[in-house]
């Protein structure tokens, strides 16, 4: 009779354990995205091939092979003709910045974008708990949080942050402040916003890995307003699943691939090395082993082991031969089956190209982030968002499904993470009144035709001609 | 026992300003004794009025009284402070009595005719391990501050009075009243000779190049932190989260990569940069570095608090804009956090409360620290000549926060009652101060300015000795921004001050404008150390430092 009670101790450990757990488990509080604006400036600020034509060639400082070299990188570069740049591109002064432009600059994005989403969603800014401020390349005292909570009123008690300096990839680094908060305090409000100032960083100069920063980067931003109030989940877009930060900064190539300094003649740009493609792809593989077993189904996770298994099994027997493989890298493993759609950090064709490969991705899956590039150009940190709007609008998020977002940041840092969708979703946000346009018929790049003749000109003969 | 009563209150409360002739501020005259709101976060509901008297000329009492009062006092406070353990033992007593009286036969009779059901036992016990294993669980994490080391610059990067004013005569030769202005700022500064300025702002005119601003932020981080790891034994791989706050530069890399490329931390850290949030930035990453460290367990956080001169050194003439050049000066600090349970036995300080105030929505508040550029074009942060009366209104939003989490029992009583007098017996009764001397042993108030510490010493009615370490840190290494409150945390501790128990509040105003203060715990007493940046100097320290010094 004893023993009898004695095993009886072993089921009852174990129901409290269990019950125990589910406690924990409440505890832990969730990420929600309510709502989110991405930012669409004003139609004098668009920027097509010719205004494009005419800002290279004010630059005193460029010949001919800076023309040939540019031309080619705004070819492959995947922009077209309606991406934004910042108004003091249009006064003619971005060799002379100031520092209200920068300043400016971000007013008319923060005064836009918080408003909208604000009243959308039907919160007052005094109820913000939580802000936090990416926009990598201006620090100004006041800080931008700062400003915000002048602009808006919001309460003493807020907490913000502003983070700087951290890439193309801050606005997963600011999700993970907001995450890590909303884990220890309950029903709390957050805003997100992430931007890029390109007011004050033009390059003046003629360091060939310099002037690509210039021609690469467009205006925009994205205000994403976030909760952990489970009242609020059936109202909410987007749950938080996973987040994944990998950072490369020890190994010394890859701190070095994009750094902001002085070329030799004490100008300041920023240097992107020739070391980039290889140090992203090394950074976004050692992301992908960490995040992979976390997002796919068992099933997948055991096929991709057999299948490794095999493969290495006959590489020893000598059947297949060793060494690196040729070409990109291939994950191996299939995404489809634990993630429906894919937000890639546009920052370049060939950046979208390689994570194709290497995902093994349709072009069904990377027309959101190719359309983003097309239409709005490389917005650094805040691109993500609109490649989410875009899929939104073509009206391809229907409940349950997971979407990943991936981006990569100076450092070198990698970071992703797994949303999944809560409700059916289809409204336009910035791509409302063109998303019918998309695809278009032809990505082919008008800067080739109009400016192809260069590739043929000779250094010794070539002019300036007066109408570019 | 502690019984807390909400009220409701209307923020509403000025602070008097001191009454020394200060031409260039406003004198704000006497309060109105309004309620105040408490904050929305908190759980507990507590009252508190900070209310400050005219200053009137106090009628003295004569000795004898005085003693009695002081008695009584001590007196009251003893007994609402440990009223639960007064209460318990005369309980005790009786209990004690009564077994005693049973006698021995009976109290063994007693014990063996309880029955003892086994299966009751059992869940009795386990219900009893559950609540046990859900409270412990539901605690928060504490947080421990492991150790912090403060970068001392070396010897050669010193600036002495008659240095500074020499480079200021060389570049603006053409502006004689600028140099004038500089001058009497650095005479009535409150800082010493040895003040450190980077290298680049010795060339005559300085040379602020991106390599010079990384040269300095690499020579003040790396030094810091290697310290750091050498005195806690810390291995770089072992750092879970780094977050660094330097306000006003910022390349990219950030220079938190910058730390992660140099000790090759690891690929899964959590890393953090923030900026432009002012001197009171220290404060805010040791928030966030406790808001991560509640949800990661078995973790450890570096924070590392600079503000980087360089590129920051106003060239102008504008006078509100070289006010900063005067006052700002090269320092950092390396700080190491943990909430592992072996590192307890090992920490200095244990985390107590952060409570941060940001009064941006006002717009003289928000204007009063602003970063704009001059006529010339030449990028600088110009002062309002209202920072005073905002940094009080500041600390006073501050303090309604802070004030029912750490006043004793004794302090919010001794209000309430005044507070219920005045309410229903007598409107003219006078309005009890709280006395924050009691709730701290220790003050570490942002070394901003020579008039910042007078201004708090004043409304916070601290002595001398409260505010010794402050002004010690504004003479030894100037205003050096986020990290000042880690030299004076440390000039406390190498006077052999710091007792176990003992807590500290460190408060430090910023940009925006902020007010953010933090109460720390000391948990062992500690030695004085042999090492750090007070080391070689300690001895001469306290000095006198003049009203003003004449140059």
């Amino acid at each position: 009779m004893e023993l009898f009670t004695l095993l009886l101790t072993i089921p009852i450990l174990y129901v409290f354990f269990l019950l125990w757990k589910w406690v924990n488990d409440l505890r832990d509080q969730q990420c929600y995205i309510l709502d989110y604006q991405c930012y669409k400036p004003s139609d004098d600020r668009m920027v097509g091939t010719k205004f494009c034509g005419e800002v290279i060639k004010r630059n005193k400082n460029l010949g001919l092979n800076e023309y040939k070299f540019l031309l080619k990188a705004i070819v492959s570069s995947g922009i077209g003709e309606q991406t934004y740049a910042p108004r003091i591109m249009f006064d003619g002064r971005e060799e002379c910045p100031k520092l209200e432009d920068g300043i400016s600059e971000m007013d008319e994005f923060l005064h836009d974008s918080i408003g909208k989403v604000l009243s959308r969603a039907g919160i007052s800014p005094q109820e913000i708990d939580v802000l936090v401020v990416n926009v990598s390349m201006l620090a100004a005292v006041p800080s931008l949080s700062s400003r915000i909570v002048n602009h808006y009123k919001m309460r003493p008690d807020i907490k913000s942050f502003d983070l700087t300096g951290m890439g193309c990839s801050a606005s997963l680094i600011s999700l993970d402040i907001i995450r890590n908060v909303f884990k220890s305090y309950k029903n709390k409000f957050a805003l997100l916003v992430t931007s890029e100032s390109l007011s004050m960083n033009w390059y003046t100069g003629n360091d060939r890995s310099m002037i690509l920063a210039n021609c690469l980067f467009r205006s925009g931003g994205c205000a994403i307003l976030l909760t952990n109030n489970k009242a609020l989940k059936h109202q909410a877009m987007f749950k938080l699943k996973c987040l994944v930060r990998t950072h490369h900064g020890a190994k010394d190539e890859s701190y070095s691939v994009c750094t902001q300094k002085e070329d030799d003649q004490g100008r300041m740009g920023f240097h992107l090395s020739k070391n980039l493609p290889k140090a992203a792809t090394r950074c976004f593989v050692d992301n992908l082993k960490v995040i992979t077993p976390k997002i796919l189904p068992v099933r997948e996770l055991l096929r991709f082991m057999a299948v490794s298994v095999v493969k290495k099994w006959k590489q020893r027997c000598g059947s297949v031969p060793k060494g690196a493989p040729e070409g990109p890298i291939k994950a191996g493993v299939k995404f489809k089956s634990g993630v429906d759609h894919f937000c890639i950090h546009t920052g370049g064709k060939a950046v979208i190209d390689g994570m194709g490969v290497s995902l093994e991705l349709s072009e069904y899956d990377l027309e959101p982030a190719r359309m983003t590039l097309h239409r709005y150009g490389n917005t650094s940190a805040s691109s993500l968002w609109y490649v989410l709007a875009y899929m939104e609008a073509k009206k391809r998020l229907k409940k349950g499904h997971k979407v990943l977002m991936i981006s990569f940041g100076s450092g070198f840092k990698c970071n992703s993470c797994v949303w999944e969708v809560v409700r059916d979703l289809d409204d336009g946000n910035v791509w409302k009144d063109e998303i019918e346009r998309y695809p278009p018929k032809t990505l082919l790049n008008p800067y080739m035709e109009k400016y192809g003749w260069i590739q043929d000109e000779d250094l010794s003969t070539f002019k300036v001609p007066d109408e570019i | 026992m502690e019984s807390y009563v909400s009220v409701e209150w209307r923020d509403s409360l000025h602070l008097l300003l001191p009454s020394a002739p200060r031409p260039s501020l406003n004198l704000r005259p006497l309060l109105r004794l309004k309620i105040l709101t408490p904050s929305p976060s908190s759980s507990k509901q507590h009252l508190l009025l900070v209310s400050f008297l005219p200053l009137s000329p106090p009628t003295m009492p004569d000795f004898s009284t005085l003693v009695k009062l002081k008695h009584v006092k001590l007196g009251y406070q003893y007994l609402v402070n440990h009223i639960l353990t007064l209460t318990l033992i005369p309980i005790m007593a009786g209990v004690v009595v009564k077994v005693l009286r049973l006698g021995p036969e009976e109290i063994v009779s007693l014990w063996s005719s309880l029955q003892f059901d086994f299966v009751q036992v059992l869940c009795s016990s386990f219900f009893v391990i559950f609540v046990a294993t859900v409270y412990f669980l539901s605690k928060p994490r504490s947080i421990y501050l492991v150790d912090y080391e403060c970068y001392k610059p070396p010897v050669a990067c010193r600036v002495p009075f008659s240095t500074f004013m020499e480079h200021s005569r060389l570049i603006l030769s053409n502006n004689p009243k600028s140099v004038e202005f500089q001058m009497r700022i650095l005479e009535r500064s409150g800082l010493g000779e040895e003040t450190c300025l980077p290298p680049a702002i010795h060339y005559i005119p300085p040379s602020p190049t991106m390599e010079a601003a990384r040269g300095e932020a690499e020579i003040v981080i790396f030094s810091a932190m290697e310290t750091l790891f050498k005195k806690t034994g810390l291995k770089p791989r072992d750092i879970d989260i780094l977050i660094v706050n330097c306000s006003l530069f910022s390349p990219t890399p950030s220079l938190s990569a910058m730390v992660i490329n140099k000790y090759k931390l690891r690929s899964n850290i959590k890393s953090f940069n923030l900026s432009g949030m002012g001197c009171s930035a220290g404060l805010i990453s040791i928030d966030l570095a406790r808001d991560l460290l509640q949800v990661h367990p078995n973790s450890n956080a570096v924070v590392v608090s600079t503000e980087i001169i360089t590129p920051n050194y106003y060239q102008g003439k504008e006078r509100a804009m070289l006010l900063p050049n005067c006052l700002f000066r090269m320092g950092g600090a390396a700080i190491l956090l943990s909430n592992r349970s072996s590192d307890r036995w090992r920490a200095k300080y244990r985390l107590v409360h952060v409570v941060r105030t940001h009064k941006g929505a006002d717009n003289k508040a928000y204007r009063c620290v602003f970063e704009e550029e001059d006529k010339e074009g030449k990028v600088g942060i110009s002062l309002s000549k209202d920072l005073m009366a905002i940094a009080g209104e500041a600390l006073k939003s501050n303090i309604t926060t802070i004030g029912p989490l750490v006043l004793p029992a004794s302090e919010q009583l001794l209000f309430l009652l005044t507070l219920i007098g005045r309410k229903i017996f007598n409107p003219k009764w006078k309005p009890y101060i709280p006395d924050f001397k009691q709730a701290f042993e220790h003050f570490c108030i942002h070394a901003g300015g020579r008039a910042v510490i007078d201004e708090l010493q004043k409304n916070l009615q601290l002595s001398p000795e409260h505010v010794e370490a402050s002004r010690m840190t504004l003479h030894r290494f100037g205003n050096t921004s986020s990290s000042s409150l880690w030299y004076e945390l440390s000039y406390i501790e190498s006077k052999g001050r710091m007792k176990r128990g003992d807590r500290v509040w460190q408060i430090a105003f910023g940009s925006g404008f902020k007010c953010n203060s933090a109460v720390w715990k000391c948990n062992r007493t500690i030695k004085t150390p042999t090492d750090g940046p007070w080391a070689d100097c300690i001895e001469r320290y306290p000095v006198h430092i003049p009203e003003v010094v004449k140059l």
